[in-house]
């Protein structure tokens, strides 16, 4: 196929050597954990019902309280009564639910999408459009997924099994939520937004791929575990009684009922974790081995005293931080709870025990491998086109390293190099590590990541310090933030900037001033536009084509110039922003009514202090909501087409673009071949008739080639999205702004997309991230793809996205890090935000991918987050193995 | 009633198809047989209170939905079921 038939993979430079070249050896992980992976490898995705069962239970119990106490009279029943599992050789204890991998449903969100296709329910989300992504989602087929029900497990989703005992109490507890749930609540009010038929052809059409509302209302931030640390459960109860006596009686009552929800949670919590002291007694009594029974019974303790009191040590920290991490994951559906700046939040604790020597180096990789292995056992219940299409199974909870301290000095510590070596050793895709690049960290820290970077984990990503402080400082300066402040920022999910605030932790009589996350939900709002469908549409007037339903009404444009064309395209997308920015407030809004947060809320700087949940704004700052695309580069190389091939050199009409399109070019589509990449496309027998349109399609200006043709219209597009985002305005009256990401979105909604101007077939994955170049046309070199992808100001949009694939034998060796980190720099000093990387032969996934058993633990890096290639879609397999692979520097 | 490993107190769950014995420390799946050295985990089925309406489903204390199932070891009405 033209330029794409002469081999299977996409090179850069010259040919590899015949033999696959594997990834640079790495240390190994510490037996405790080795173990711990093993059985994390055994595990399935597992769903329970102890949880929402409860949760409905008491919150039926309650009708007619006030809503936020009846919230948390639901949560704390629900964390009472979750059973207490504690696995042998875990150094930290709990998880969401009584399963290794487990998780549950949350009815009270959202209560269709795991009915049974007859079930009414599930027939009127499908007619809304809610459920069309999940069609066009590919699962992955492998791993811990539990793709298909066997014998007495149900399978939900394409992933998580539930046993068959298990499945009418399911159906029960959903069937109660039914016109109650955010979902319903929501959709009853979002359809009194004028041209609210509009957003259901959107979500119909896949060019918007879901709502955030009831799907993930909470991730993709940061995390602040300052509270717990500081004052430890009987502490912040203290704080709540205390704020309750201030407030009782006076005007805006709503703090009185804050505080009153807060301490009733809180006493959920305490038994939740007592519960699990309680276990690990029962535990212990049944041991025979001293050595385990001895760590059983200190476990207990541990858990016993944290279940009060702030923690002692630096193994108490990181336990107390864990616990309070999954009590939020288990409040919401929530992808991207990020723990934030972690080395630098617990560095007082681990510095004051390497001196007084309560710990040693070896104890904490032990003690950071096994918080790697918990972070991965994270899953998130979600419908099939959330978990796989947008997540890929993953839950994104990204660690950031590096940075600067309050004083702007480096805050890259030896800690962290741990939290770097543990990352290499016990490589697992949880959590993600991020490095928050400033010119002023040491090379050493530095070439530590490279380290890490180089042996195939896909992490840390490398971002840019400054242009996230700029961002924050011109989208939060309004409320607040200072340059002081933007200092404490972080990544939260997979690559959302993310406010933080300094914390001023004592220990011991000395302040340290620890980074948190001081906002709610970062990447709510908009989510996300397909770019590429947009323009279909445009250039079919209004239309739907692969449905022949409408969309928009007629744009008017007679397309006869590319102004036009370019008009009609901004005037669809703006109408898209319109319609779902308003609809996704009313969703927002019977979130934060019915569903309201509580311990995110109460770990959130200011909340506690103003008696405010973060659905009231209390959190410090608030100008969080965002319009997300997808598909950047395929937009911009079908502009670029038919800027050439039709407006400027006339070859074709708009017309036979218009045939060209609905015959494929002449090849067969994506869903016939069952392969998602250009790559592996299969020809017709009408195939000649559209040689030469494709021909000419596939060879016209491609971004990411330093071609001033095709980045000018990059920098067009990127200089009005990330301005006209601000005309849109959040739940709580903030200006929206812009954010690129594409995590697996690519893969589906490329899966609806007729074939592009620029060459791309039907149902082709589009692009990933959004200044990636589209697989294989990046033919100019690593700088070239550079200076393309920085034509336009990082700092206005909350993130840009760049992945690349290079092979391990580039960057072999001490001279290929050095050489590693130049190119990183040489990126990040043009101004790019984000740069991430695969380091591994392509012909490495393609045998993985023809045999998945042989390569469990194969870890690849898509868009923002890491995961195990057996995990992950054939849609998105396919788009990583078509990546150009750089064969040289 | 038939007893199965996963109404045994000693069975730690690790997904929906298998667990590990809490005494002997093997590997296990929820539906094998209860084995000499097994106790009952309180469950609903096991408690005086629920009472059996359809496969899977039944009532707590007369009105509330239950499912026979679900481990009752932190539930403050749980009491064994006991025959008079």
């Amino acid at each position: 196929m033209i330029k794409y038939q002469s081999t299977d993979i996409n090179y850069y430079g010259h040919q590899p050597g015949k033999n696959i070249e594997n990834r640079e050896q790495k240390p190994r992980l510490t037996p405790r954990a080795d173990a711990a992976r093993e059985l994390y490898f055994e595990a399935k995705s597992s769903a329970s019902m102890e949880f929402p069962y409860w949760y409905t239970r008491r919150w039926e119990e309650l009708e007619g309280e006030i809503p936020i106490i009846r919230r948390a009279e639901a949560l704390k029943t629900g964390f009472e009564h979750l059973t207490p599992v504690i696995y042998p050789g875990e150094l930290l204890a709990m998880g969401k639910a009584s399963y290794l991998r487990g998780s549950y449903p949350m009815p009270w969100l959202s209560e269709a999408f795991f009915m049974a296709s007859e079930d009414k329910l599930y027939r009127e989300a499908q007619e809304s459009g809610k459920l069309t992504a999940d069609t066009f989602t590919t699962m992955g087929k492998g791993g811990g997924n539990v793709t298909k029900s066997v014998g007495k497990v149900i399978s939900i989703a394409g992933k998580f099994g539930v046993r068959v005992e298990e499945m009418p109490i399911l159906l029960e507890v959903a069937k109660k939520w039914k016109d109650k749930s955010v979902d319903d609540v929501g959709h009853k009010y979002e359809q009194k937004v004028p041209d609210y038929k509009e957003k259901e052809a959107l979500m119909r059409s896949v060019i918007c791929m879901f709502d955030s509302g009831y799907t993930l209302p909470q991730g993709r931030e940061v995390i602040n575990y300052y509270y717990p640390l500081q004052f430890g459960i009987d502490g912040i109860t203290r704080n709540c009684e205390e704020g309750m006596a201030e407030v009782a009686g006076y005007p805006d009552m709503d703090r009185l009922y804050f505080y009153q929800a807060v301490i009733i949670m809180l006493q959920g919590l305490k038994k939740w974790i007592g519960n699990h002291a309680e276990e690990a007694r029962f535990m212990a009594s049944l041991e025979q081995e001293e050595k385990q029974k001895a760590e059983y019974l200190e476990l207990a303790e541990r858990l016993n005293w944290l279940s009060s009191n702030p923690p002692r040590s630096f193994h108490d920290a990181l336990q107390m931080i864990w616990i309070f991490h999954v009590a939020v994951l288990n409040e919401d559906a929530i992808s991207g709870l990020s723990p934030g700046r972690l080395g630098q939040v617990l560095y007082p604790y681990w510095q004051r025990d390497i001196k007084k020597g309560l710990i040693t180096r070896e104890k904490t990789m032990e003690l950071l491998e096994f918080m790697r292995i918990k972070f991965t056992e994270l899953d998130c219940f979600a419908s099939m086109g959330v978990v796989g299409g947008v997540l890929s199974g993953n839950t994104f909870n990204n660690l950031c390293i590096g940075g600067l301290l309050k004083d702007g000095t480096s805050a890259a510590n030896e800690l962290e190099m741990l939290i770097l070596e543990a990352g290499i050793t016990c490589d697992t895709p949880q959590p993600t590590l991020s490095l928050l690049y400033d010119e002023k960290l040491p090379e050493e820290f530095l070439l530590k990541g490279i380290e890490c970077t180089k042996i195939g984990t896909g992490y840390p990503a490398w971002i840019n310090n400054r242009v996230a402080m700029e961002f924050l400082q011109e989208n939060y300066g309004h409320e607040g933030m200072n340059l002081e402040e933007a200092r404490a920022w972080s990544i939260g999910g997979c690559l959302e900037t993310s406010p933080g605030s300094w914390m001023p932790l004592e220990l011991d009589g000395e302040i340290h001033w620890i980074p948190g996350g001081s906002a709610p939900a970062t990447s709510v709002g908009v989510h996300f536009l397909s770019l590429p469908k947009l323009l279909e549409v445009a250039i079919f007037d209004g239309m739907d084509m692969r449905t022949g339903q409408r969309v928009f009404p007629s744009h008017g444009y007679r397309l006869e110039t590319y102004n036009e064309l370019w008009q009609a395209f901004k005037d669809y997308f703006s109408r898209a922003c319109h319609v779902l920015t308003l609809t996704n407030n009313i969703q927002h809004d019977a979130w934060r009514k019915i569903s309201p947060s509580l311990v995110n809320s109460m770990l959130k700087p200011d909340c506690l202090a103003r008696g405010k949940d973060i659905g009231q704004m209390g959190s410090r700052y608030n100008s969080t909501f965002n319009i997300e695309s997808c598909g950047t580069a395929n937009l911009v190389n079908a502009l670029a087409s038919l800027k050439q091939n039709v407006y400027t050199n006339g070859i074709y009409s708009l017309a036979d673009y218009r045939k060209a399109i609905l015959a494929n070019f002449g090849y067969k589509t994506a869903q016939e071949t069952g392969s998602y990449s250009l790559v592996d496309q299969v020809p017709t027998e009408d195939y000649h008739s559209w040689k030469k349109i494709h021909r000419l399609s596939l060879d016209a200006p491609k971004f990411g080639n330093d071609d001033p043709f095709v980045d000018e219209i990059m920098k067009s597009w990127e200089t009005w999205f990330c301005e006209m985002t601000h005309n849109y305005r959040s739940l709580y009256d903030q200006p929206m702004y812009a954010c690129q990401i594409s995590v697996s979105t690519h893969g589906p909604m490329g899966a609806v997309a007729l074939a592009g101007a620029d060459g791309r077939l039907s149902g082709t994955t589009f692009s990933d991230g959004s200044v990636s170049a589209y697989p294989g046309t990046d033919r100019n070199g690593p700088y070239a793809l550079f200076n393309s992808a920085t034509c336009w100001n990082h700092a206005r949009s909350q993130n840009s996205q760049l992945n690349m694939k290079i092979h391990p034998s580039v960057v072999k060796g001490r001279e290929g890090s050095r050489k590693f980190l130049e190119l990183i720099r040489a990126y990040l000093r043009k101004g790019g935000f984000h740069v991430q990387f695969n380091i591994v032969d392509s012909r490495m996934l393609r045998q993985a991918q023809a045999d998945p058993d042989k390569y469990r633990s194969l870890l690849v890096r898509v868009a923002g987050f890491t995961q195990y290639w057996v995990e992950l879609g054939k849609q998105i397999q396919d788009e990583v193995i078509a990546r150009t692979e750089y064969e040289e520097l | 009633m038939d007893l199965t490993c996963k109404d045994c107190r000693f069975f730690l769950p690790v997904d929906v198809f298998k667990g590990i014995c809490k005494i002997s420390k093997e590997k296990i799946t929820p539906d094998d047989r209860f084995c000499d050295k097994a106790e009952k985990v309180p469950k609903c089925k096991f408690c005086g209170k629920y009472l059996a309406e359809q496969d899977y489903l039944g009532k707590c204390i007369g009105n509330t939905m239950a499912f026979p199932d679900m481990i009752a070891a932190k539930c403050a009405d749980f009491e064994w079921y006991t025959q008079n």
